[in-house]
C-alpha cells in the first residue's frame, strides 16, 4: 500500500471513528441514585500522578467526602457524566466534597484534548492509572464506576454506570455524609 | 369446578404472558448509521443490543492502537453495543456472561468474552493501552447491579458470521432466584 493510500485509509478510519459515538451515544437517561455499601470497609489505597504532575494520595483527604470516578475517554457514559462531576465539584467543593477522576489506560496526550471538549471543563484532579492496577484493587468490573469515600476513609456508596452527579438529591446525599 | 376454572384461566394467562413478552421487544433503526437496536424490558431489567458495524469496530480499535489483524477478526464477529440495567428489580441483579446463550441455526453458544479474545490476540502483541482499552470496552464478564439504576454498556461479540440471525438469552439472578430476558430474531450486521 502506498503512502497516499495509507493516509486515505487512516483518514477513512478516523472519520468512521466519529460514527461510533452516535451509536454509542444513544443511551438511556442518567439516574442519580447511589447505592449504600452495606458493610463499609476502608477504601483501597489510591496514590496516583495527576495531569498536573502532582502525586495525589486519597489518604491525605481524610475528613472530606471523596468521589472517586473510574473512566476513559472512549467510554460514552463516562463522557456523558463528566460535566455533572464538574458541576458537583463547583457546588459542593468548598463544603468538603472533592472529586478524583481516575483515567484508565490512557495518557495525557489523549486525555487533555478530550477535557477541552467537556463543558464545563473539569477543574478537579484527573489521575492516571496507566496499567489499570488501581482499577483492579478497587474491584471495578465495568466503566464508569464511582465510589464515594466518607470522611472516615471508608467506602460509603457506589454507582455502576453513568450518573447525573449534580442532581440536588445526590448532592444532599453527599453533604449528609459530611455530617455523620 | 377448580379444575374447570384453571383450564379456562391457563390459556388466558399464557396468552397474556406471550403478549407481554412479544410487546416488550422493540426494534429501532438509527437513521444516520443504519444500525439496528433490539430492546426488551422484563422483571425490572432493561436489555438492549445495538449493531456495531464492522467498519465502526475497526475504526474504534485501530484508533486505540490495536493491530489490524486483531481488529479484523473481532470486527467480523457480529458485535453489539450491549446495555443491561437494573431499573426496578427488587434486589441486586447478578449475572455471568458465561451463562448467556446465543442461539442460532449453528446451535447454542455463550458470547465470546474479553478473556477469550485477549488470548486469541496473544500473537498480535497488543500494547498495554490497546489491551486495556479492549478489555474495558467489552461488556463485563460478571457484574452486580444495585437497585435504582446501576447499569453497564459494553461491546459483546457473539462469534457469529455477518448477517446471521439468532436469539439472545440473557440470564441473571436476583437474590438467588433465576430470571432471563430474551431478544428474538436479532440479526448480525453485514
Amino acid at each position: 500500500m502506498s503512502v497516499v493510500q495509507n493516509r486515505r485509509c487512516r483518514w477513512a478510519l478516523l472519520l468512521t471513528a466519529w460514527l461510533v459515538f452516535p451509536v454509542l451515544a444513544d443511551l438511556p437517561p442518567l439516574t442519580h441514585g447511589l447505592a449504600p455499601i452495606a458493610e463499609p470497609v476502608d477504601a483501597p489505597m489510591l496514590r496516583l500522578t495527576s495531569m498536573d504532575d502532582e502525586i495525589v494520595d486519597l489518604a491525605s483527604l481524610r475528613g472530606q467526602v471523596v468521589v472517586v470516578n473510574f473512566w476513559a475517554t472512549w467510554c460514552p457514559p463516562c463522557r456523558r457524566e463528566m460535566p455533572s462531576l464538574e458541576h458537583l465539584y463547583q457546588q459542593a467543593g468548598e463544603k468538603g466534597v472533592t472529586v478524583l477522576a481516575v483515567n484508565v489506560g490512557e495518557d495525557e496526550d489523549t486525555v487533555f484534548p478530550f477535557l477541552g471538549t467537556v463543558d464545563p471543563s473539569p477543574t478537579f484532579p484527573i489521575l492516571f492509572d496507566t496499567d489499570s492496577s488501581v482499577l483492579t484493587q478497587w474491584r471495578v468490573r465495568g466503566l464508569p464506576t464511582t465510589f464515594v469515600v466518607g470522611p472516615n476513609g471508608k467506602l460509603a456508596y457506589q454507582a455502576v454506570g453513568g450518573r447525573e452527579f449534580n442532581h440536588p438529591d445526590l448532592i444532599d446525599q453527599l453533604l449528609q455524609l459530611l455530617e455523620k | 369446578m377448580l379444575r374447570d376454572i384453571s383450564r379456562r384461566l391457563i390459556p388466558v394467562i399464557l396468552s397474556l404472558l406471550w403478549g407481554e413478552s412479544a410487546l416488550a421487544q422493540t426494534r429501532s433503526v438509527d437513521p444516520e448509521t443504519g444500525s439496528v437496536t433490539w430492546e426488551t424490558q422484563t422483571h425490572g431489567v432493561t436489555l438492549s443490543l445495538t449493531q456495531i458495524l464492522p467498519d465502526q469496530a475497526r475504526a474504534f480499535y485501530v484508533n486505540r492502537g490495536m493491530p489490524t489483524a486483531a481488529t479484523e477478526s473481532y470486527a467480523k464477529s457480529c458485535v453489539y453495543m450491549t446495555v443491561l440495567r437494573n431499573d426496578s428489580a427488587p434486589d441486586v441483579v447478578h449475572f455471568r456472561l458465561a451463562d448467556w446463550s446465543v442461539v442460532s441455526e449453528a446451535g447454542s453458544q455463550s458470547p465470546i468474552g474479553a478473556a477469550t479474545w485477549l488470548k486469541r490476540f496473544e500473537a498480535d502483541a497488543l500494547s498495554q493501552s490497546a489491551r486495556i482499552a479492549f478489555r474495558w470496552a467489552q461488556f463485563p464478564p460478571e457484574q452486580e447491579y444495585q437497585p435504582g439504576g446501576d447499569w453497564n454498556q459494553g461491546m459483546l461479540s457473539t462469534g457469529l458470521p455477518p448477517n446471521s440471525e439468532f436469539d439472545l438469552v440473557a440470564r441473571w439472578d436476583v437474590a438467588g432466584e433465576p430470571f432471563e430476558g430474551v431478544l428474538k430474531n436479532v440479526r448480525c450486521a453485514k
